[in-house]
């Protein structure tokens, strides 16, 4: 039997739980234009969550993992200090989401309740140890993320993207779920430290290898790595702009600490054979994300190729080694900041019946605000990994991983797409500095959204301050696993 | 309170004010962003003066801690820390004093402009960057400081940036500063390379081992690594304390707002570089070539500088160019080891350079903002106060015996008449005939402002009214220490060996403990002994011939103008510097990036190499991009394809 | 001829299990959608029956019952209700299914190859546990559930909520020109605010007999 004293470690996700009930309950009763109280809520949970997650990080205080459910649940360094990041990450997301679906008076109590309950599912999953376990918290995320995207009913092409994110969702997970069976079959266990004993010594197991394959095809399709994918710029560029900033952000971490949790943690006896093989998805998605963005008009899906090949940047360093698994999760915690930001700016400069979606709408913002194209300009800026801005510190350590481990082509190949890649972000910052603008219409927003967008952007230089520190955690906690 | 909070506090209190007045400035508003920004830095000077007073007393030890560490890469260690002795303290209390003065001042100059609430956030930032500057424990930090005052500077020189000369001014700050800039970096470079650490303790105590240390540059002539590094470092200062011939910034930065020519123009900013070298004093000592080249330039631009300040007819000019002189003299002292009169002359002409100029300011409001002075006159039955504060300043400036200004230049004086380094005569006779100058074109700008006729134009002269209070009450508060601080710190600083724990002098050098000997008995001895010596029949000299030309015989003014035509021109263009720079460097520059421009860049690089290869990415981006089709079984089939050659790759390799 | 049980169990196996394959390829082959949920009940059954020979009779009833009973009635309901048109020929292009059988031969090749070659004898093949006579499966399946797998079950029964939560969230919501029926609207209404009676003069038989004439 449970003892209360048991559940405490699960505490955040019982408060996300009950609070994401409550908000579905107050949404009843709150006007379509107003919902203050909603995000309010919503906020307040992160908070919570954010201090019943630290309580047990004060200084002094050794911290030991735990597991409880039977295995199923872990709390440990590394799943605590995501889970932060994802709570700060919301917290932004809920600000953004209000001020867009005021914008479109629709601000219902669900679409908080549904953040809530991806959160939860984000949550699941950093803290999953178990691949049931996992594989529900994905479910509930993408669950979630797939009703999000077609929150506004009217809107076509947010229909036809959720109903692709709907299908090829459900072909991956179709693939994980297949993947995981192969290994349950192979090992007869689906914890994850059990399966890590159970394979040592049989790592040339070709059964173990397809199930990674299957495996490492979920994990692809959710972080959005090439060729898997395809879904990424449609249902970024369909989903209600309040949406894609929140499919942009927290569950790339979620897919994150799901690529450790199994590859690094369950499966690592057969790191040789998927450090090649996300090689392979890196560089192609560096590549692909890269030579696409190019192409694009449109902002959404601009920063949806960028995102594919961000999320290379970081499968790279998932190939570097134990340094490069801290880089990694820097670099996803940096890009992630970066991200929410950049689609939020997308969000401020939109109003009713217009999306400001197209490159062309940002012309001329210097103008308009010279506030906010600086914003922007520290965005795309660190995005583009100009230094000496976080996103160049962020490149810096993984290309170092990688090249300590001696793999300097693919570094190459990662720097010269990068190079590239700049180009698509200057694009941008000309358009807003040096172009003319095409409308005089004056930028609206609510204090608390600007406070929360500047904030943003600025932690690409502010964050500097903190940059060795961060990293620092990162490498503890990664080596704690 | 203990030390490390009490210094954080002062170090932070304004960066956090500046940055609530810089971001929230609409929110908070005017009255919410100068009520901020001043209780911040009211609150930073009390505690520095609580601080000095520890020093004074004794009660504290010189502080020395890392806060944080920033990043190390190797066996390189960034820190951010501080440093705190009783040269720091002196050097906290000076800025935010002036700063707070300078504070309370701008609510009245600058109460009709827009920018306010930004104007108020980039001068708390300002002095949030000064004090990283001058508390820092290690050259990173210095360096941090060093670029955060000069960023500061170059956005409040060109504050109203819809002026043209504005923007000019603000840019030729911001060349000329790279220039020292660049020295300074190669300096911090070369005390990396030599001593393998950036921690000031570290580097000073090594720095004895490694005097006979030599570099090769060019050729094979063996340099002494501490006269390049000395002089590297040096040449930073020469950028940042305007030191002839990386001057030609400062007369221009009088652009930006007159607050900002006291604060940072005058009183703190440009005399980081004098700081600096004196915290470096343990290294400068090892190198005599270096100081006499330190000596050398001081004494250059300390005489010629302040002959230019006799010809200008914009009151922030000539006291730009007195300032120029007073940093020279300065600069003097440094190159004659006496660097703690650097320090105590540094710190009296904070006080009264402050004073000078905010009287200034506070006449420029009167005339609604017009500044020549030959269009002034007889203003002092209309501004008292600001009228006997310029009296005040301006004796304190020419050194009047038992004002603050004679005892600081008097000991520069002083000392530079017993250094027997190279070349020390030379600049002995520049610092003398300084003193003359310094005396005509000080008086003349009080003659001119303040009395004779009032040659404004009428509407003008209606409205001539003293400045408010907030304008006012930072004058009277800068004059009191104008007056009496000389008097009261001149012993314990110079001769009481206040500054034993920071600075380093070798007892061969040692100028100041002889005129402690030989030249001082008691402060007011050393004050009348004052009445009698060659500098102030030299500073009489300079009275008289003012009063004579512009208070009796204006007309042989433009005599002498005219018979002395040559040199007057010669004056005018200030030698020449700034023709020499717009023409050749500027020019040249110029025309060198149009040829590289032209050739290579446009059609090496761009017409291949960029061009080239973004025309062959776009045409195979836009041959992929079919795949991405919208075709929901399209991306089906693209993921399936990808297992089976996955598995095709891994499984059967 | 004596069938072991051994055998008996086998052949049932293959039977069964080959209704499951050819009843799943029927349901994405065919056109007619009835037809398509009809066979997707027939795999269910089948694969209900593979369950019973493991012994695992609760899952095997629970099947039936859920996804027979209930889910799948439900989704011919929808269908009909719906009136969804046949896939017709023309649509899916030929290049298309070619292509798809291609990439499901080359899987299906590679897939064979893995199980025959490359892992000939390694498949760890723990041998069925009988139980005995009067093993309670659902207290078995209960006990699982609810004790080692109750932090999953929790999930599980969130990510139903959550479909419930977005379902309703995507349907329930008001369109323009929706001519939804109110009740509590209709049964609060107030009869005096929809009928006036009003009193008319009677009308006069001349009249309308004049309008006759002018008709005639």
């Amino acid at each position: 039997m449970f003892g209360w004293s048991e559940l405490v470690p699960a505490f955040p996700e019982i408060l996300v739980l009950s609070m994401a009930c409550v908000v579905l309950l107050v949404g009843l009763f709150t006007d379509k234009k107003k919902g203050g109280f909603i995000v309010f809520l919503s906020v307040i949970t992160m908070m919570f969550a954010a201090i019943l997650t630290l309580k047990d990080h004060v200084a002094g205080v050794e911290f030991t993992k735990t597991v409880i459910f039977n295995g199923t649940f872990i709390r440990d360094e590394f799943g605590d200090m995501l889970k932060v990041v994802v709570y700060l990450l919301m917290i932004s997301v809920f600000f953004y989401a209000k001020q867009y679906l005021r914008q479109h008076d629709n601000l219902q109590g669900e679409y908080f309740a549904l953040l809530l309950f991806a959160t939860l599912g984000i949550m699941v999953m950093i803290s999953g140890h178990n691949f049931i376990a996992l594989y529900l918290g994905l479910e509930l995320l993408a669950l979630s993320s797939y009703a999000l995207v077609a929150y506004n009913r009217n809107d076509l092409n947010g229909n036809e993207a959720a109903m692709k994110y709907f299908i090829l969702g459900a072909l991956a997970s179709g693939m994980l779920l297949y993947g995981m069976s192969l290994i349950y079959g192979a090992v007869g266990t689906l914890q994850i430290n059990e399966i890590s004993q159970a394979i040592a010594g049989q790592n040339n197991d070709m059964f173990l290898v397809l199930g990674l394959i299957f495996v490492i095809v979920g994990i692809g399709f959710k972080l959005g790595a090439a060729p898997f994918h395809m879904w990424v710029p449609d249902v970024y560029e369909g989903a209600p702009t309040a949406t894609t900033l929140f499919i942009a952000s927290a569950p790339k971490i979620a897919a994150f600490a799901l690529a450790v949790r199994i590859l690094g943690q369950s499966l690592d006896v057969l790191m040789i054979h998927w450090q090649s093989m996300l090689a392979t998805l890196a560089i192609v998605s560096i590549i692909v994300g890269n030579l696409f963005a190019l192409q694009q008009t449109n902002l959404k899906r601009l920063f949806a190729y960028s995102t594919i090949s961000h999320i290379g940047f970081m499968l790279l360093g998932l190939v570097g080694g134990a340094e490069g698994i801290a880089a990694s999760m820097f670099y996803i915690i940096v890009y992630t900041i970066m991200a929410v930001g950049g689609f939020g700016m997308i969000v401020l400069l939109s109003n009713k019946g217009m999306e400001a979606d197209q490159i062309a709408d940002f012309k001329g913002l210097n103008q308009r605000s010279g506030w906010y194209a600086f914003l922007m300009l520290l965005l795309v800026a660190s995005m583009a990994g100009f230094p000496p801005l976080i996103g160049f510190f962020s490149k810096l350590y993984v290309l170092k991983a990688v090249i300590d481990q001696g793999h300097i082509i693919l570094a190459a190949v990662a720097v010269i797409f990068a190079v590239i890649g700049a180009f698509y972000y200057l694009k941008i910052i000309k358009v807003m500095y040096f172009e003319e603008s095409e409308t005089d219409q004056a930028i609206d927003a609510s204090f608390d959204v600007k406070t929360v967008l500047s904030i943003n952007a600025l932690a690409q230089l502010g964050l500097l301050v903190l940059l060795p520190v961060l990293f620092q955690y990162c490498i503890r906690v990664t080596g704690s696993l | 309170m203990d030390m490390k909070t009490t210094l954080m506090i002062i170090a932070f209190a304004p960066l956090v004010a500046a940055a609530i007045a810089g971001l929230f400035g609409r929110q908070v508003g005017r009255i919410g962003a100068h009520t901020i920004t001043i209780g911040a830095v009211g609150l930073s000077c009390v505690l520095s003066v609580r601080v000095l007073l520890q020093f004074i007393n004794g009660e504290a030890t010189p502080f020395n801690e890392n806060l944080y560490t920033w990043m190390v890469t190797g066996d390189l260690s960034m820190h951010v820390g501080f440093m705190v002795d009783s040269l720091t303290a002196i050097m906290m209390t000076v800025v935010t004093f002036v700063s707070l003065m300078v504070h309370i001042y701008t609510i009245g100059y600058m109460s009709e402009d827009p920018g306010y609430q930004r104007f108020f956030s980039y001068i708390s930032l300002f002095t949030f960057a000064m004090l990283m500057l001058v508390m820092a424990n290690n050259f990173m930090q210095l360096f941090f400081g060093w670029e955060a005052v000069g960023l500061v500077s170059y956005l409040l020189i060109g504050f109203w940036y819809k002026k043209e000369t504005a923007i000019f001014a603000n840019m030729k700050a911001f060349l000329v500063n790279r220039v020292g800039d660049f020295g300074f970096l190669l300096g911090i470079g070369a005390v990396l390379m030599t001593f393998g650490t950036l921690d000031y303790v570290e580097v000073f105590n090594q720095a004895p081992q490694m005097a006979d240390k030599t570099i090769t540059i060019i050729g094979d002539n063996q340099w002494s690594m501490m006269t390049v590094i000395c002089i590297c470092l040096f040449i930073g200062a020469m950028g940042k304390s305007a030191q002839a011939p990386l001057h030609v910034w400062l007369p221009d930065s009088m652009e930006g707002p007159t607050p900002i020519s006291a604060l940072i123009h005058a009183a703190t900013m440009v005399t980081a570089g004098i700081f600096m070298v004196s915290r470096m004093s343990p290294l400068f000592e090892m190198s005599d070539t270096a100081l006499s080249f330190v000596m050398l330039i001081g004494a250059f631009t300390a005489f010629f500088m302040g002959l230019i300040g006799i010809v200008q007819n914009d009151i922030k000019r000539v006291i730009a160019y007195s300032t120029l002189s007073q940093l020279g003299y300065m600069t003097v002292a440094l190159g004659v080891s006496a660097y703690s009169a650097a320090i105590f002359h540094l710190m009296t002409h904070a006080f009264f350079k402050a004073l000078l100029f905010l009287g200034a300011g506070s006449v420029i409001i009167a005339m609604h903002h017009k500044q020549d002075m030959q269009e002034m006159g007889g203003l002092k039955k209309y501004m008292p106060i600001t009228f006997i504060t310029a009296w005040v300043g301006t004796l304190a400036l020419v050194g009047f015996p038992g004002l603050s200004g004679y005892f600081s230049k008097d000991a520069i004086i002083v000392a530079t008449g017993l250094s027997d380094r190279w070349g020390s005569d030379v600049a002995y006779i520049a610092v003398l005939l300084g003193v003359f100058v310094t005396s005509l074109y000080s008086f003349r700008l009080l003659y001119l402002t303040f009395h004779g006729k009032e040659r404004m134009d009428h509407h003008t002269k209606e409205h001539l009214h003293e400045s408010p209070w907030v304008v006012t009450l930072p004058l009277v508060l800068l004059a009191i220490p104008s007056i009496f601080i000389g008097w009261m710190t001149i012993e314990p600083l110079l001769f009481g060996g206040f500054m034993n724990d920071a600075i380093v002098v070798n007892p061969t050098n040692d100028v100041v403990k002889e005129i402690g000997l030989y030249h001082f008995d008691t402060t007011a001895g050393f004050a009348l002994h004052g009445f009698v010596t060659l500098p102030f029949y030299l500073m009489l000299a300079g009275f008289a011939v003012a009063t004579y030309i512009y208070m009796k015989n204006r007309a042989l003014a433009s005599t002498i103008k005219k018979q002395l035509a040559p040199i007057h021109r010669v004056l005018e263009n200030k030698y020449g510097f700034d023709a020499f720079n717009q023409k050749f460097i500027a020019g040249g520059s110029v025309k060198l990036g149009e040829a590289l421009w032209k050739w290579s860049d446009s059609k090496l690089i761009d017409g291949w190499i960029v061009n080239g290869s973004a025309k062959l990415i776009n045409k195979v981006s836009v041959g992929i991009r079919s795949i991405q089709s919208g075709y929901v079984f399209h991306y089906a089939l693209v993921m399936v394809v990808s297992v089976i050659v996955f598995i095709g790759i891994y499984v059967f390799k | 001829m004596i069938i072991s049980p051994e055998l008996f169990q086998q052949i049932i196996f293959y039977v069964f299990a080959t209704f499951t394959i050819g009843s799943a390829m029927a349901v994405v082959t065919v056109k007619n959608t009835i037809y398509s949920a009809l066979f997707l009940v027939l795999c269910f059954f089948n694969t209900a029956v593979l369950w019973l020979l493991i012994e695992a009779e609760f899952l095997a009833i629970t099947l039936v019952l859920v996804y027979v009973g209930a889910v799948m009635v439900l989704f011919l309901f929808v269908v009909m209700m719906l009136d969804v048109k046949q896939a017709k020929a023309s649509q899916l292009k030929q290049s298309y299914t070619k292509a798809a059988l291609l990439i499901a031969a080359a899987m299906l090749v590679q897939l064979l190859i893995l199980f025959a070659y490359k892992l000939s004898g390694e498949i760890p093949s723990n041998e069925l546990v009988r139980q005995e006579q009067g093993y309670s499966n659902v207290a078995e399946v209960g006990m699982t559930l609810f004790t080692q797998y109750v932090y999953p079950f929790e999930i599980a029964a969130v990510i139903l909520l959550v479909a419930i939560v977005a379902a309703i969230m995507l349907t329930m919501r008001k369109r323009e020109g929706n001519k939804q029926m109110d009740a509590s609207k209709q049964i609060n209404i107030n009869p005096a605010e929809r009928l006036r009676v009003v009193s008319m003069k009677a009308e006069k038989a001349t009249t309308q007999a004049q309008s006759k004439e002018e008709e005639s």
